[in-house]
């Protein structure tokens, strides 16, 4: 037999068993069955939990791993090209540092217009101490024009392409300058030698020199302009019944680093030869 | 080996000598990479062009040198005919013959530039010609020669026609 029951009455009693449930955990009386209930259940949870998350550290590693290296990879590529760009600016830093070297050694000497010119190699005979410069002909360049750094003499052009240079550092053992000693204002020849030591000869024994003088280009001869410096005295040689003096000069300028040198455009060279005694004349 | 080809190839050998060699000298002397090529090439029995070769490494290295011209060009051929000698004489020859000729060679060109500068005046030592550069000249090429021979002999082999 179906008893049925109005709905009023059902929503009462219902409502009268869930607060019945409510009451009675409140008070605490399911805890025990709940902990015996929820306990593997909470377990079994945390294994699972557990695995997933291995699952899903693998895998996040994984592709972590892949944009670790290309990011490596990346950052490899940009540091081989910084390191290169270093290298260049360091470069161009040595060349500003040459240039305004130059610069400030153009300004000091204004009489002379010049033209700047790379060294690109030297003579290929270790008997000749020449280099050779980028600038030729085409440049205005000519034979017996001087060749000066931002310290002090270099040597002299003595042969000239359409676009290149042979320049006879002061160095060459041919080398032969006309020079001043400071202070005391003492004439003396300078020459070079197959060592690249220069020295200078035929200082007169009455004249004052001592290591520390500056040697300058005194103008005779006509093959260099006066008064550029080419280095100092380091030590002088007086023997008792020699006619002249020697002393060994340090020169200020780097042979072994030239990489760029200023060409003097304004100076002509003047050719003394026809003025020069000839042997067969009496 | 074709002499064409010893135009481009002894031009950058040219450059580097002067570019790069002549940079890089031991007290005052440097090292002749024209010369230890050549004479490389020319110990190879497969190469037939060897006195080609050295006219045109000797005009090449005259064209940038200041010395006078023909200079290189004669000390480079004395040079070859030494190699050729000993190529003929030594049945089995091997990196101690370059040696020799580079040794040979380089004496030469050092007496020859002397006498020549010794003749249009200038006042060069004879001691110190030979301490100062004649010496570590040999030292720097005998450096050079090791691989130069390796290169150039690997190079030869690469071309020579199949038999």
């Amino acid at each position: 037999m179906n008893i049925r029951f109005p709905k009023s009455l059902r929503i009462l009693a219902i409502s009268l068993a869930a607060i019945g449930i409510l009451a009675l955990a409140l008070s605490g009386v399911f805890t025990s069955l709940s902990r015996l209930v929820v306990s593997p259940l909470t377990s079994i949870q945390t294994w699972v939990s557990q695995q997933y998350q291995g699952v899903e550290n693998f895998m996040s590693a994984s592709q972590d791993i892949r944009e670790i290296r290309q990011h490596n990879t990346e950052l490899e590529a940009e540091n081989a090209r910084m390191q290169a760009q270093i290298v260049e600016l360091q470069q161009q830093l040595i060349e500003y540092e040459i240039l305004s070297a130059l610069l400030e050694f153009a300004r000091a000497n204004p009489e002379h217009k010049y033209i700047g010119a790379s060294v690109i190699g030297r003579d290929p005979s270790p008997f000749l101490n020449y280099i050779i410069i980028n600038r030729g002909s085409d440049d205005g360049l000519k034979r017996g024009m001087p060749v000066v750094t931002q310290n002090g003499l270099a040597g002299r052009i003595v042969q000239v392409t359409a676009t290149g240079a042979r320049v006879s550092l002061i160095t060459d053992p041919v080398t032969r300058i006309n020079v001043r000693i400071e202070p005391s204002r003492s004439a003396a020849v300078l020459s070079g030698s197959i060592t690249g030591d220069i020295t200078l000869e035929q200082i007169p024994q009455q004249a004052e020199v001592n290591p520390g003088n500056l040697i300058l280009t005194s103008g005779l001869g006509g093959n260099y302009p006066q008064n550029i410096i080419i280095g100092q005295v380091t030590s002088v040689r007086n023997l008792e019944n020699a006619l002249f003096q020697s002393a060994s000069v340090q020169p200020v300028t780097d042979f072994d680093d030239l990489a760029i040198v200023l060409v003097i455009k304004n100076f002509n060279p003047i050719d003394i030869t026809p003025l020069l005694p000839d042997a067969d004349t009496p | 080996m074709s002499v064409i080809l010893s135009v481009p190839v002894l031009s950058i050998i040219t450059i580097l000598q002067s570019a790069v060699i002549s940079r890089l000298p031991l007290i005052s002397g440097t090292a002749d990479l024209m010369l230890v090529v050549l004479a490389a090439i020319t110990l190879q029995k497969s190469v037939k062009t060897a006195w080609q070769w050295s006219i045109v490494g000797g005009l090449l290295t005259d064209f940038f040198s200041g010395l006078p011209f023909g200079l290189f060009t004669v000390s480079y051929l004395i040079t070859t005919g030494i190699a050729h000698v000993l190529r003929e004489r030594v049945w089995r020859f091997s990196f101690l013959m370059q040696l020799l000729v580079v040794l040979s060679g380089i004496i030469i060109t050092h007496t020859i530039s002397y006498l020549v500068l010794f003749l249009q005046g200038s006042s060069i030592q004879f001691t110190s010609v030979l301490q100062a550069v004649t010496m570590p000249s040999i030292i720097l090429s005998f450096m050079l020669s090791l691989p130069v021979f390796i290169i150039v002999q690997d190079v030869i082999e690469q071309l020579k026609p199949p038999e």
